[in-house]
């Protein structure tokens, strides 16, 4: 117990979360707009058919109903700017909260995620940095606040992102129909016609449509959510974790209409890396156009501040080195940094294969010896 | 707040989500809604229904006919009701569309007060679970008060 307590309570850093929030804020707008729009249009959900979780919720007026969601939207902005953001971020959650749970009929998936991440940030201290409050500190001279906090939200999301992976494979694993391939045959043969209406070419529509073709691709599905929910904690697989799931969510958004689920999915990926920052050292030799570059194109772009920019000497190789010593240099160095960015890490990751670890890679030098 | 209790709500809180979570998605294989329980594109099943009110003088009238002012599409929202009469797939598997469908019958019942004639819906369900063999299911709202509409 006493591990478990000292894994809630170790100070990390809440970057990820930080930057967790500011896409979070944006989905929510995208969830609330059908609401909007429907209430622009005059209509609201009990309008139609709805069925309340309990006869005791708070149904509000009309009016308010719709006002309510506007301050969710207003809030949801706020959050993603980091304007007064634990108010925001606690409002935007309940909000969205509120409106999720006044029917049956509101309940999805991807919304029940949602609420869990905005629960989570509502909870985190995830104001401190990437925010507009940060900026007005700075700006009145007060000094930065802490970025670390306790750990335990941030453990508290993964594991409500390897549930959502889990739980999923797990439903899909237990189901004969489903595990046995009858379930994705059965939906591919009757989107036959769709798929040859959207120019899917005869060959492919074909394999799909085989019945043998999904008894295989059936446990690939199930094997690939597995390794997602499971592979997310490991160290050594956490980033091809984190591909393959970038994959996965792209094929569920080309191939099914799951509202925002594949935005939350893919902004908490976030939350993997190491909740660590500026523990890796990027040397550069600022005369070379090449490390000016990249130097120029990590800058703005390392979201979760995992580097130090370190200008070297005249002659200095591009050399990174890690949080456990080791150190990669030229080509190796800058496909590592890359692929430790978040928009170019689905890119570089799969270059880690060719020029990461075990290619050309320095060890860390043993500091002591023993005798 | 002494650090002892800080530690210990904080462990409280955290075990209370991690099997409150847990709790939901077991629930997950018995409940209709299967809130929380992240069972994502479960089944292929299929589904369709003959929808009718049926009168108080005994007469059954296909909802597919609008009557006092209201149409079952407009009705029914967009939880897959819509074109009920029409073979169409089950999103969220087909206990979660029977459980709906169920409530809605309910649900109209309750809220169509021009309605003056209509004693109680009913619908008859034909489903396919997967790729098994169609089964069939009779739902009834419960029956409204005619005379006092």
């Amino acid at each position: 117990m006493n591990r478990f307590d000292h894994a809630l309570g170790r100070l990390v850093s809440m970057r990820a979360l930080a930057l967790l929030r500011i896409p979070a804020g944006l989905i929510v707008v995208l969830h609330l707009r059908p609401f909007l729009d429907d209430a622009r249009n005059g209509h609201i959900y009990r309008d139609a058919f709805t069925e309340p979780y309990a006869a005791w919720y708070p149904e509000l007026p009309r009016s308010l109903y719709v006002a309510v969601l506007w301050l969710g939207v207003a809030a949801a902005i706020a959050m993603a700017a980091g304007l007064c953001t634990r108010l925001a971020t606690a409002t935007t959650f309940g909000v969205v909260a509120y409106n999720l749970f006044l029917s049956t009929t509101h309940m999805h998936n991807n919304r029940a995620y949602l609420v869990v991440v905005l629960a989570l940030l509502a909870v985190a201290p995830c104001g401190r940095e990437l925010s507009a409050d940060a900026w007005i500190r700075r700006r009145q001279g007060k000094p930065p606040l802490d970025p670390s906090a306790p750990a335990w939200p941030l453990l508290l999301l993964r594991f409500e992102a390897s549930v959502v992976y889990g739980a999923s494979a797990v439903s899909k694993l237990v189901d004969p129909d489903w595990f046995g391939g009858n379930v994705t045959w059965d939906r591919t043969v009757r989107d036959r016609s769709d798929m040859f209406a959207s120019g899917v070419p005869d060959w492919l529509v074909s394999i799909l449509t085989d019945r043998d073709f999904h008894t295989f691709a059936a446990k690939v599905i199930v094997l690939t959510e597995l390794f997602i929910a499971i592979g997310l904690w490991v160290r050594v697989t956490r980033y091809a974790a984190v591909w393959v799931a970038v994959c996965f969510h792209i094929a569920i958004e080309l191939s099914a209409s799951v509202q925002v689920f594949s935005l939350v999915a893919i902004s908490a990926l976030v939350i993997w890396a190491e909740p660590a920052t500026r523990d890796r050292v990027v040397s550069f030799d600022p005369a070379v156009a090449a490390h000016r570059r990249l130097v120029a194109f990590v800058r703005p772009l390392d979201w979760l501040a995992r580097f130090r920019l370190e200008p070297g000497s005249s002659g200095t190789p591009l050399r990174v080195v890690d949080r456990d010593g080791s150190e990669d240099t030229d080509v190796a160095a800058a496909v590592l940094v890359l692929s430790r960015l978040p928009v170019t890490a689905f890119f570089a990751l799969p270059a880690l294969l060719v020029f990461g670890r075990g290619h050309a890679r320095a060890r860390p030098k043993a500091v002591a010896s023993g005798s | 707040m002494g650090s002892r209790a800080r530690i210990l709500g904080r462990r409280t809180a955290v075990l209370v989500v991690v099997l409150l979570q847990l709790g939901m998605v077991v629930r997950g294989y018995t409940a209709d809604h299967k809130e929380f329980a992240f069972q994502m594109f479960s089944e292929s099943s299929t589904w369709r229904a003959d929808i009718v009110r049926v009168t108080a003088d005994g007469r059954r009238i296909p909802v597919d006919e609008p009557w006092a002012g209201y149409e079952w599409d407009e009705l029914v929202g967009d939880r897959g009701l819509r074109f009920a009469a029409v073979r169409h797939h089950a999103d969220a598997g087909v206990d979660n569309q029977l459980a709906f469908l169920a409530a809605a019958l309910d649900w109209l019942a309750d809220n169509t007060p021009n309605d003056t004639e209509t004693l109680y819906l009913e619908a008859t369900v034909t489903y396919w679970r997967n790729t098994h063999a169609p089964e069939t299911v009779v739902f009834r709202s419960h029956d409204r008060n005619v005379q006092a509409q």
